[in-house]
Formats: structure tokens, C-alpha cells, sequence
């Protein structure tokens, strides 16, 4: 089953992702990261809504972004996610430790084609 | 790990607050909305992107999983099911929480009494380490500073005396404070430091000071833990004292349940107690003395070292007392044997500890009857909603989710039966303790619950839980496998019943036997003679150290005005057996000759004249004091039956003569009858009997009074002797008795309460199995009665099925029974462990009991008409 196949995957890298996308926009309320990612993404990651807000309250839970109710442009309510300091400092060891394993994942997958 | 750990506590919080059902509901519409504009304004499939997104269920669920704790929020909600259920039959849920508080409440009040007398050790350092002399042994005061002196396999050694109630004053009215000395070394010795200011210091047992310490209870009693309290003063017998200390609030004394208000130091004890002979005569000896083993001493080596000491301190006593060639050898073959004292002098902890290990089997037995009386109403409960389980299971619920659903409704009983059962059991114990406490003051036991007991308490509710609610859960959740409606689970319920059944009147055939026997123990103690009327006969304490004359003086006024008072037929004196212990002499006695380890101390009490007139105590040989006998005479005593049975094996002991270690020869006179002053249990002491006129002492002591009323009038024969002279402690010596088997009135009364609540449960559960199992059977029961039968026979077959389980139930408690009681012999008196009346009277009780209760729902089958009966189905 490719789908599940494809949310496991997610499920370690969702929270970097939510998080980058909060860091370089700002707030924004929960469609909006998942266009975002999925803009980003060039299409290739769909988030449903049973995989993206849980993964927002763990965020929310480890104290990474905030949540907080406000209006949209266009005057409804909805509720807004924001990156906190302990989530900006997250997301930079996070980042590394991405670059670190994908040097590596790169290195081992090279050597071994040629 | 910080955030995941905020992670788990923000979950523990949602779950409990359980917030956010609705804004997540409201932000994934919101969600789905958009996601439907933004298809729209793209052109694309509305539907399609909806599907993409999910279902709002699906995701509201999995934001509910991570937001909380998945099996607690699970937990909240059965809890709130099993309440809302609970409260739709309260009768039931009375009767559940109303029998497991009784069995929790009076397992942790007899936990709470154990953990206080028997598990809690002494606060002091290394208990281990310090011993004292065998057999509740006393020094004088002498003899105590030899051993200190000349011991060496102690590293420090101490004595300490109990002086009961005194009365002190601080301000203007004197008030009655619990007192004992210690020597100075005392708290060093044992360890213990000041809580607040300090304590004594060895220097005072060479330098007597006025000063006292006092106990946290007192200070917080007294003085509301003012630490102005350090350095008030207050006086005794006129002295001044000044309070320099008090001691940390989880040290009992030496003895637990003692707790001594006030300590002074020994050095004061011949001022306090206004006779300096308490500190110098050797054949005083009124000192508990305690040593700490030096590092390397085993108690056998320093036994060895006693011995060789005690062995010169006798030989020297010998040859003082000159004229007292008499068994010499005997006396110096006395020996001082050592014991390990990490328990102090502990007598409550002897007294009580089997009474109270055999109540807490005892309770410990209610409780897995109320356990069984649930389970079994549960069983019921879970049987009625069969359907509903079955449907639930059919439906997919999982087996484990309804067990626990199950378990929560017992869990919530078990909860509340533990919290009221708490309550009981803190009011029960402090009962115990006033029980305890003889009927007169209360022992000062640290009773506050603390978290052990909480423990004690948190772990016997939830045992308990598990015991009468898991087996009907697992029962209830295995009818899913069995497809054939319930004719064979019915049969399975029927066979659980009756082992019920079996198993709750083999426990309670067990404890009314046990309650039989006990009852049995006290009537046969009330039923001993006494040697003496004790009817009418009222025991008067006076505190006399304000009165203007003192001494015989003072004695013979009282005398005279209580003699003179309305409805007084005698009146009369004395120092020791009635009231308290009196002194023990070492006591050489003509023709007699002491084995190598026998105690040589004899109970010596000083009588005015017409005590044995009083007590109507019978004088049968020889003659009783008279006024010829006075102090310029030569000197004489009155003995015992006991005595001369120990002394002349009942040969008639008059002519020969006795002597205290002194000079003085005294004649034996009479004997009296034997009398049991104190104890109905305890072995009849030797005693002596000397004329307090003749001895010109002693001053303290307690007056005896025939007659009817004295309470009323005691104060007024007093007042009229001296307006300073008050009356300290009234009672008759009927109370006295009682209080003396005060350990069998507390088994026998607890042993009897407990078998009555047996009792009362067992029918109870008896009943209820048999009500179910008759309600199942109606149809059968309708169609015998269509075909005939009549009322009778179908009573008859009922009971007849009652009666194997009850019969298996009874003869399996009489087994147990025959096996355990002879445990408990020691604690009987007048009745064999295996006494057949209460074995019989046991059986037959549980018997008809239980015939009786299923006697009742098998009346009401016969009643109900054959037609009715079958239409029902």
C-alpha cells in the first residue's frame, strides 16, 4: 500500500517540515501549512487531515509552535500555528542532523554504484 | 527528553480537562472548507479534493489519540458509565460500599495498631546494641551506680523509673502530668538528641539540679510548641523546676505507649518522691537499668562481666548486714542475667502483639467474605447485562475493553469502600486504644495516619478489587465464545454459587468459634474467686503534699473521717496490691533455701489496720495485726497463702520467721486467703503483709473503702481532714478487675463483633445465590407445581440443595478450626482450643443460618402461581 508506505515516511520528517514552513512564513492556520508543504513539495506530498493536525498537537504538546485562534483575511475563525523559540532551535539541530544523514546516505549510495 | 516529557504531562492535562472536542472539530471543517475554495477557484473536483482530505471523524479520533492518554481517558469514561449504573441501583451499591468498608475499615484500624506496637521500632540509635537485665529485673540505686562504675563492657548504662500520674503546678492550679526519671546519661545512652534546647548531661547524676525535659506531645499539648516553654518553671512538692529541653516528636519513651510528659532527672528522686532512701537503701530496688555493649562486647561477654561484679556487690551486702549468716550461699548464687532490650522495656508490645496478630488474621478473614459477597453480586449484575455484553461483543468491542469496563465498576467501589474504610478505621483504632488504655488514661500512642498505612490501606482496597471483580468479568466476557444461549453458563454460575457458598461458612464457622472461645475465656475470668467481696469496695487516691500534717498522723485523720462518713462500713489502707506493683524485697525466709537462679524478691505490702476486714478477706490461720503491735514491739508480718505455698509447701507457716535484708528477724503471725489484687490472670504473687503503723511508713499509698456512694462523699471527708488534700483517682475494685483483663475483654468483644458481621454476611450471600439460583429455575419450579407439587416439597428441595454446600462449608471451617485454635491456647483460660460446645454451637449456628437464608427466596418461588410463573417466559 503505497499510501501508508508514503505517511510512514512522513512521520519523521512531518515535524521538520511544519516547522520550516512556520519558521520562513510566519503563522498560519492548519490548510495553509499543508499547501505550503504540498507547494513546496512540488505536488509529490499530500498531507490528509488525520496526519497533519495530530502531528500539530505533538508539536504543540513538545512546546515547538503555538496555537492561538484568530481571523482570516477574509473574517473567519480559525486557528493559527506559530514556531516558538524552542521550536526555531528544533528545527536548526533538526536541519543539521537532515544534512549530516543525507551526506552520509548520499556517500554510502555513490560508493557502493561505483 | 524535556519535551517529551511536557509532551506526556500536557496529555495527562488534556485528558483530564478533555477541552478541545469541539474546537478540533471546527478547525478541521474549516480545513475541509478551504480545501473546497481552493479546488473551486482552480477548477478542480470539489469531491476529489475532499476525499483528499479526509474524514473529519477519523481525523477528530487520531487528534483525540495523540492530544491524551488513550487507556485513562478510556478509564474516565467507564468510570462515569459505572457511576451513572451504580446510581441506577443504589441498594446494591449501599449494600457493596457498606460491607467492603467494614472489611477495609477494620483491616487498617488493626494495621495501624500493629504498625504502631509491634512494627515501629525505637527511635534511638542502634537498638540492637543495648540490653538490659533479664525478666524485667530492678536495681536499687546503689547497686545501679556499682555497675556503672566498675562495668566496663558498656560503653554508657542507664536507669529510668515510670512515677505515673503527679501532680504539678505551674501557675496556680496543680495538674497531673505523666513523669518518670532518668539518670543523666540517659538520652546520650540511647541516642536521642533535643528537638528543641537540650537535654540531661551525665554531670547530673553527681550534681542534682532541678530541671526537667519534656515531650514534644506535652509541649505542643501544654504550650502549643511556644519555645518560650524552654525555661519555664514549675513546681513539685514545693521545689522549683526549670524546663530546659524537649525531645523529637517520634520518641515514645523507652516503653511504646508510655510516653512520658515530664522527665526529671534520678539525682532529684529523693526530693520528688520525699524520701532521700530511695536513692540510698539497697534493698530498695526500683530501677530499670538499660547498657549500651561497647563495640566487640557480645552479651555473653559482658554477662560474664555482670556476674563477676554482682557476685562481690552480694558478698559484701552479705557481710555488711551483720547477724546474716543465713543461706549465704544462696544469695550469692543470685545471678543478673542479660537480655536484648531493642524493644525497651516494652511491656504494651508484649501485652498486645499476639491479640492483635490474631484480630488481624481474624479481619483479614471478614474482608474475603465481603469479597465474596461482591463478587457475587457482581456476577449477578454482569449476568443481567448479558445481553448487553453479548451485543457489545458482537459489535467488535474487544474482550479486554469490556473486562475493563467491568473492572471499573469495581474499582469504583473498591474506591469509595477504601476512603470511607480509612475514615473507620481511624475512628475504630483510636476506640481500640481508649480500650487499650485500661480505662484509665489514654496510652499515648502516635496514632496519625501516615502514608504506611494509607499504603496498607490503598493495597488491601485494590486487592480486593481484583478479587471480587475479575473473576464475574472474565465469566461475563466468555459467554461471546459460547454461541448456545445460557442454559450451560447458567449451570456454571450454580456450581461458582456453591463455592461460594462453602467457602463463606467455612470462614465464618471459623470465626464464631473463635468468638466462642473468647466469650467462653471471659466468663470463665469473671466467674474466678477473687479471694475477697469486691462488691462495694472503692480504691481512693489522695494527694496529700500541700496538707498541713503528714505521715500516720495524717493517715489516721483520713481514716477516722472516712470511718464517720454516711454509708462507709470500714475503711482501711495500704501501699501496694490493690493499686499498683509495690516494692519487691529480697527476702530470706527460715528453712528455705533458694535454687541458683530463683528470684529472691518477694511482693511486700503495707497495710492500716482492719484491710483484712474491708476486703473481708478470711484470715485462716493464726491472727492479723492489732494495736498491740506497734512500732516499739518486736516486729511482725502477716503471709499469704502463696507464700507459705512457695516457701513451706503449705505447711503452716506461723512461728517461723523472715527478713528483708536487715537485721531484723520478724515473726510470722497469720495467714490470709488468697486474694488476686490486680489480676484475674496473673499467678497469685507471694506476698507480705507488714502493719504500716508498726513501720512507720510508707506515705504514699491508696485507701480502701467499704461501702456504697463513696464516690459522692470523698471529697467532703477529705476537706474536712485538711481543705489542701484532693482525691486524685476514684474507682471500685470491680473497675480495677476489669481493667485488669482488659486484653481478654478486647479479644473476647472484638472476636464477638467480628463473628456477629461474619454472620450477617454469610446470610447475605447465601442468600443471594440462592435467590438467583430459584429466580432461574422458576419455570421448572412453575411446572412441578402445575404437575402438583406441593409448596412444601419444592421448600424441601431447595433446601435441600442449600444444605450440601452449607454442610461441605461447615465441615471444612470445623477442620480449620481444629488445626488453628490451638494457636490461640495461650490467650484461653477455662475452655480447651477444641472445646466441643462452641464447635458444636458454631456448626449448628451456620447451619440453620444458612438454611434460613435460603429459606426465604425459596418461599417466595412457591408463592408466585404456576400460570403466572409460566407465562413469564
Amino acid at each position: 500500500m503505497p499510501n501508508e508506505q508514503k505517511a510512514s515516511v512522513l512521520q519523521g520528517t512531518l515535524d521538520l517540515m511544519v516547522l520550516q514552513a512556520l519558521a520562513s512564513v510566519g503563522p498560519m492556520h492548519g490548510y495553509a501549512i499543508g499547501a505550503r508543504i504540498e507547494q513546496r513539495s512540488g505536488g509529490a506530498i499530500e498531507l490528509n487531515m488525520g496526519t497533519l493536525y495530530p502531528g500539530l498537537m505533538r508539536l504543540e504538546q513538545r512546546g515547538f509552535i503555538r496555537a492561538q485562534w484568530d481571523r482570516t483575511e477574509t473574517n473567519r475563525r480559525a486557528r493559527y500555528y506559530s514556531i516558538t523559540a524552542a521550536g526555531r532551535s528544533q528545527l536548526q539541530t533538526e536541519k543539521a542532523e537532515w544534512a549530516r544523514m543525507t551526506a552520509i546516505m548520499q556517500a554510502m549510495l555513490e560508493g557502493d554504484a561505483g | 527528553m524535556r519535551f517529551r516529557l511536557l509532551e506526556w504531562w500536557r496529555r495527562w492535562r488534556e485528558t483530564l480537562r478533555h477541552r478541545d472536542a469541539r474546537e478540533t472539530e471546527e478547525e478541521l471543517l474549516f480545513h475541509l472548507e478551504m480545501a473546497e475554495l481552493d479546488a473551486a477557484r482552480r477548477g478542480e473536483d470539489v469531491r476529489e479534493a475532499r476525499l483528499r482530505a479526509g474524514g473529519v471523524t477519523h481525523a477528530a479520533e487520531a487528534v483525540r489519540d495523540q492530544g491524551s492518554i488513550r487507556w485513562l481517558s478510556d478509564f474516565l469514561r467507564d468510570s462515569r458509565h459505572g457511576i451513572r449504573l451504580l446510581a441506577r441501583s443504589p441498594l446494591f451499591t449501599a449494600a457493596a460500599i457498606v460491607s467492603l468498608t467494614l472489611g477495609i475499615g477494620a483491616n487498617t484500624a488493626i494495621f495501624s495498631l500493629i504498625d504502631t506496637v509491634i512494627l515501629r521500632t525505637m527511635p534511638v540509635q542502634e537498638p540492637g546494641r543495648l540490653v538490659q537485665f533479664a525478666g524485667g529485673r530492678v536495681l536499687s540505686y546503689p547497686l545501679f551506680r556499682q555497675f556503672g562504675q566498675e562495668l566496663h563492657c558498656f560503653t554508657g548504662m542507664f536507669a529510668q523509673s515510670s512515677l505515673g500520674r503527679r501532680d504539678i503546678v505551674f501557675d496556680e492550679e496543680p495538674e497531673a502530668v505523666k513523669a518518670e526519671v532518668v539518670s543523666g546519661n540517659y538520652y546520650s545512652v540511647i541516642g536521642v538528641s533535643a528537638f528543641a534546647g537540650r537535654t540531661f548531661d551525665p554531670e547530673m547524676d553527681r550534681n542534682p539540679t532541678p530541671v526537667a525535659v519534656i515531650s514534644h506531645a506535652f509541649w505542643m499539648r501544654r504550650f502549643g510548641l511556644n519555645p518560650a516553654a524552654i525555661g519555664r518553671t514549675f513546681r513539685w512538692n514545693g521545689r522549683v523546676f526549670t524546663i530546659i529541653g524537649v525531645t523529637p516528636p517520634e520518641f515514645h519513651g523507652m516503653t511504646a505507649g508510655t510516653l512520658p510528659e515530664i522527665t526529671l532527672p534520678l539525682s532529684m528522686a529523693g526530693e520528688i518522691l520525699e524520701d532521700p532512701a530511695w536513692l540510698t537503701s539497697d534493698s530498695m530496688s526500683w530501677l530499670s537499668v538499660m547498657g549500651r555493649l561497647r563495640p566487640g562486647y557480645t552479651i555473653e561477654r559482658a554477662q560474664t562481666e555482670v556476674a563477676t561484679i554482682y557476685s562481690r556487690v552480694i558478698r559484701a551486702q552479705a557481710e555488711h548486714s551483720s547477724g546474716n549468716e543465713f543461706n549465704r550461699q544462696q544469695i550469692l548464687a543470685q545471678r543478673m542475667p542479660l537480655e536484648a532490650s531493642g524493644n525497651g522495656f516494652d511491656s504494651l508490645r508484649s501485652r498486645f502483639a499476639e491479640p492483635l496478630r490474631l484480630l488481624m488474621g481474624i479481619v483479614a478473614l471478614i474482608l474475603l467474605i465481603a469479597c465474596a459477597n461482591l463478587a457475587n453480586l457482581l456476577l449477578g449484575r454482569a449476568t443481567m447485562r448479558r445481553r448487553e455484553i453479548a451485543v457489545r461483543l458482537a459489535i467488535g468491542a474487544g474482550r479486554g475493553r469490556i473486562l475493563r469496563q467491568l473492572l471499573a465498576e469495581g474499582m469504583l467501589l473498591a474506591i469509595a469502600a477504601g476512603g470511607l474504610g480509612v475514615l473507620l478505621a481511624w475512628w475504630l483504632s483510636n476506640a481500640l486504644v481508649v480500650m487499650m488504655s485500661n480505662g484509665g488514661e489514654r496510652i499515648g500512642l502516635n496514632l496519625r495516619p501516615d502514608v504506611r498505612i494509607l499504603a496498607f490501606a490503598s493495597a488491601i482496597s485494590a486487592a480486593a478489587c481484583l478479587l471480587f471483580s475479575l473473576a464475574p468479568a472474565i465469566q461475563a466476557t466468555r459467554q461471546g465464545l459460547q454461541p448456545a444461549l445460557s442454559e450451560a453458563r447458567l449451570g456454571a454460575r450454580w456450581h461458582w454459587g456453591r463455592g461460594l457458598i462453602a467457602a463463606q461458612v467455612a470462614i465464618s464457622v471459623l470465626l464464631v468459634i473463635a468468638a466462642g472461645l473468647f466469650g467462653r475465656t471471659l466468663l470463665g475470668l469473671y466467674a474466678i474467686e477473687t479471694g475477697f467481696h469486691r462488691e462495694d469496695v472503692t480504691l481512693i487516691s489522695v494527694k496529700t503534699d500541700r496538707a498541713g500534717v503528714q505521715g500516720s498522723t495524717l493517715r489516721g485523720q483520713i481514716l477516722e473521717s472516712l470511718r464517720s462518713m454516711p454509708g462507709v462500713a470500714s475503711a482501711s489502707f495500704e501501699n501496694a496490691a490493690l493499686s499498683y506493683k509495690g516494692s519487691l524485697y529480697g527476702t530470706q525466709v527460715e528453712g528455705y533455701t533458694y535454687e541458683p537462679n530463683e528470684d529472691i524478691h518477694v511482693q511486700v505490702n503495707y497495710i492500716a489496720e482492719d484491710y483484712f476486714g474491708t476486703l473481708r478477706t478470711p484470715v485462716i490461720l493464726g491472727r492479723e495485726f492489732n494495736d498491740r503491735d506497734t512500732a516499739t514491739k518486736a516486729k511482725v508480718v502477716v503471709v499469704n497463702e502463696a507464700f507459705a505455698r512457695r516457701y513451706f509447701q503449705g505447711r503452716s507457716p506461723l512461728g517461723k520467721w523472715i527478713e528483708f535484708k536487715g537485721p531484723k528477724r520478724m515473726e510470722i503471725v497469720g495467714m490470709v486467703k488468697d486474694i488476686r489484687p490486680r489480676s484475674l490472670r496473673e499467678e497469685i504473687p507471694a506476698i507480705v503483709y507488714v502493719d504500716a503503723v508498726q513501720f512507720n511508713r510508707p506515705q504514699s499509698g491508696v485507701y480502701i473503702v467499704r461501702g456504697t456512694g463513696i464516690a459522692g462523699i470523698v471529697d467532703s471527708a477529705l476537706k474536712r481532714v485538711d481543705r489542701h488534700l484532693l482525691a486524685t483517682d476514684v474507682r471500685t475494685l470491680d473497675e480495677n478487675l476489669s481493667r485488669s483483663i482488659l486484653r481478654e475483654r478486647m479479644l473476647g468483644t472484638l472476636a464477638g463483633l467480628f463473628g456477629a458481621l461474619s454472620l450477617i454476611l454469610v446470610s447475605v450471600g447465601v442468600y443471594g445465590v440462592m435467590a438467583f439460583q430459584v429466580a432461574r429455575r422458576q419455570k421448572e419450579i412453575g411446572v412441578r407445581m402445575a404437575l402438583g407439587a406441593r409448596p412444601l416439597q419444592v421448600t424441601g428441595m431447595v433446601l435441600a440443595e442449600t444444605a450440601v454446600p452449607v454442610g461441605i462449608g461447615v465441615a471444612l471451617g470445623l477442620g480449620g478450626a481444629l488445626g488453628i485454635t490451638r494457636l490461640a491456647e495461650k490467650m484461653l483460660y477455662g475452655v480447651a482450643p477444641t472445646d466441643p460446645v462452641t464447635f458444636a454451637g458454631a456448626s449448628i449456628i451456620l447451619f440453620f443460618l444458612g438454611l434460613l437464608a435460603a429459606y426465604v427466596p425459596s418461599r417466595r418461588a412457591t408463592r408466585l402461581s404456576p400460570v403466572e410463573t409460566l407465562r413469564c417466559e
